[in-house]
């Protein structure tokens, strides 16, 4: 109990199951994504009207984590169950919470055509460059040069092709009213992603179309770095790749 | 009531409006996008939920998602697509969620073509996706039969909270019979202790298919199958025609027991002691009725659109009481009541 | 005065609390957890924690569970 003089200036948020404990590896970005999440479902009061869409991948078990009505859609099902949930119910808050893999790889087609239909729901896509959970292969958003279990010289156009620009994507789509891409490489990016994630919110409660956040992470693990040269890699290495900004906003 | 003349198609997308649909959701392909397009007017004048999904994979989990809600929710496909439903078919299964899913048979493998066919017996009651898991399946074999069955679709899927298939063929959707739009006969199944409407004055909930404990995903497939053993003891519907003192039944499912029937009409008119059977859930088969009927027939004759796909299933249930034997053309092609007596005759022999 | 609230059970030792804190007072600590990590350790003797919560934003595991501010 704190005295009554003392001020909370921070506290694990509501929207989190009690007690509940992250399983990601040390380091990894995953638990400060789902946190500002739960932060921002607190903050705007949507923890009672929200369903979730949990994907496949290292943030499969959403529904562990947030304590808000969750489904789990199949592999790059999330934005198609996401629609479906949210055209049946148009009073609720829907949100889906995706790898880079889910969103733009096997699930390209479900993310793109939920943003040219203006869905009215709020995706986040964690980007960390590789498929995590299955060990570290190269993804979508691999970028060239990177070496992972599947390419292990290296990213390069002949076998590989280019990686995708999610949030330059899903700005192009007519039905998007907010993308933008932020990272969790520092306190100050974290702030903006919080920023970035209530925005995604907003758009959704206001009717205005689709809303989308991409957020770099790191993936210690399989990147073979310490937390500290993760997010090192990121400023060195993604930010040319990827720059941070707001694509769209309508 | 007045009749009204009626396609198939048709007639299954307005039963599923006065089954209460709250949401359809498709991708058109030959012979069954009459329903989509039906949908697309009906559900926005209703102001309920329509989507032209990107794709048949969308369209499936779309209805996932609303069902997962409580929605009642649909999509209608055929063949090739329906194959590629297969694995949200799995986690819906898993996820114990009341799906509709309309699949009207063409001719395959592959491409094949929108020749009628009932090629996908197989696809419906076994299935692609992966696990153990079953899917109630409906075969209707009239317009008429697809008012009810579709009605019986969503009554079934919300009562064992199981997805149901409604097997169609094309010949049935494309088609025109009278037939009568009575309002639908069920109940409405309370939803509220297990759909997802928001953690409001209840701890939140979630629904989802992977198990990393061992014992609990035993325990979630045992609950299943305790499921699925009532929905066997309950839920069997078949149509018995002529049975009484026949040394030779035909069995078949869907539309060609139209011509079946005439058949056995006219073999009767001949003498010859024939009779039907013709199983309406496909799953849960009626294995007890053929177990019974064996022990007073001498043969057994199964007539499909394929090479051969219900013939096991009635193999397994006669288990060797009396001769189970098949006849079909390959998928596409139609049957005459002349082929039918012809093949009864040669088997009656 | 200011402090924080560890949870030493959930803390990963990632360490990225320590390179945050602009006082320096969170340092890697010496006994090890139910899960075999070092968790990290606070130590202000002198007061000097401001309550900015950079720590707690920064934690991935919420092993910083409360931040209070006087």
């Amino acid at each position: 109990m704190i005295k009554t003089t003392e001020k909370l200036v921070f506290e694990s948020p509501k929207s989190l199951k009690a007690g509940m404990k992250f399983p990601f590896c040390a380091g990894c970005d995953h638990g400060v994504a789902i946190r500002l999440v739960a932060e921002v479902l607190d903050e705007m009061n949507l923890k009672e009207k929200t369903i979730a869409v949990a994907s496949i991948g290292c943030s499969v078990m959403l529904y562990d984590y947030l304590d808000t009505d969750c489904i789990e859609a199949p592999h790059g099902r999330a934005l198609a169950a996401a629609t479906g949930v949210k055209r049946t119910n148009k009073d609720k808050f829907v949100l889906t919470y995706q790898g880079d893999g889910d969103f733009a790889s096997i699930g390209l087609a479900e993310s793109l055509h939920a943003a040219l239909r203006g869905e009215k729901v709020s995706a986040i896509c964690i980007n960390n460059t590789t498929y995590g959970m299955t060990g570290g292969q190269a993804g979508p958003t691999t970028i060239m040069g990177q070496i992972t279990k599947t390419s292990p010289n290296g990213r390069n156009e002949e076998y590989y092709g280019y990686p995708i620009k999610i949030a330059e994507q899903i700005a192009l789509c007519d039905g998007t009213a907010y993308s933008a891409r932020c990272s969790l490489d520092s306190i100050a990016n974290i702030k903006k992603t919080k920023e970035a994630i209530r925005k995604t919110f907003e758009v959704q409660l206001q009717g205005l179309g689709f809303g989308f956040v991409e957020i770099l992470s790191t993936c210690p693990t399989n990147w073979h770095l310490t937390p500290q040269e993760s997010h090192e890699r990121v400023r060195n290495e993604l930010f040319q790749v990827y720059p941070l900004g707001v694509y769209k906003e309508v | 009531m007045t009749k009204k003349l009626t396609t198939g198609n048709h007639a299954i997308a307005q039963a599923a409006i006065n089954a209460g649909c709250d949401g359809y959701f498709g991708y058109p392909i030959t012979p069954q996008s009459e329903i989509g397009e039906f949908m697309s007017k009906k559900m926005q004048e209703l102001e309920r939920a329509y989507v032209c999904a990107e794709s048949e994979i969308a369209a499936i989990n779309m209805v996932l998602g609303a069902c997962s809600t409580g929605a009642k929710a649909m999509t209608s496909s055929s063949s090739c697509a329906v194959a590629l439903m297969q694995e949200s078919l799995s986690y819906i299964a898993a996820d114990e969620l009341p799906v509709v899913l309309v699949s009207v048979m063409r001719a395959g493998p592959g491409l094949g073509y929108i020749y009628p066919s009932q090629g996908d017996y197989n696809q419906a009651t076994i299935g692609g996706g992966n696990g153990d898991y079953k899917i109630i399946v409906l075969a209707p074999s009239t317009v008429q039969e697809c008012i009810d069955l579709t009605y019986k679709s969503f009554y079934l899927a919300q009562k064992y909270r199981n997805p149901t298939i409604l097997l169609a063929d094309g010949l049935l959707a494309q088609m025109m019979e009278p037939v009568e739009f009575n309002e639908y006969p069920y109940p409405e199944i309370p939803i509220e202790d297990w759909a997802l409407t928001g953690a409001k004055n209840r701890a939140s909930r979630a629904i989802y298919s992977l198990e990393p404990k061992e014992d609990r995903l035993v325990e979630r497939i045992n609950t299943l199958f305790n499921k699925y053993k009532q929905i066997e003891e309950n839920e069997v519907e078949f149509e018995e025609y002529q049975t009484d003192n026949a040394d030779l039944i035909v069995t078949c499912f869907g539309s060609i027991a139209r011509n079946v029937k005439s058949a056995i009409n006219q073999c009767r008119e001949k003498g010859l002691k024939v009779g039907m059977l013709r199983p309406i859930t496909l799953y849960p088969f009626p294995t007890k009725k053929y177990q019974e009927l064996a022990k007073t027939t001498k043969k057994f004759l199964t007539i499909e659109m394929n090479m051969g796909q219900m013939v096991r299933d009635v193999r397994l249930a006669v288990n060797g009481q009396v001769p189970v034997e098949f006849f079909g053309k390959s998928v596409g092609q139609w049957l005459s009541v002349e082929d039918i007596i012809a093949e009864i005759e040669r088997f009656n022999g | 005065m200011n402090y924080i609230k560890l949870d030493k059970t959930r803390c990963k030792a990632c360490y990225l609390c320590v390179d945050v804190c602009p006082k320096k007072l969170i340092i890697k600590g010496s006994q090890p957890n139910s899960l075999g990590h070092f968790p990290v350790e606070f130590k202000d003797p002198d007061n000097k924690c401001i309550g900015c919560a950079m720590c707690a934003m920064r934690c991935p595991d919420i092993a910083i569970t409360e931040v209070v501010k006087n």
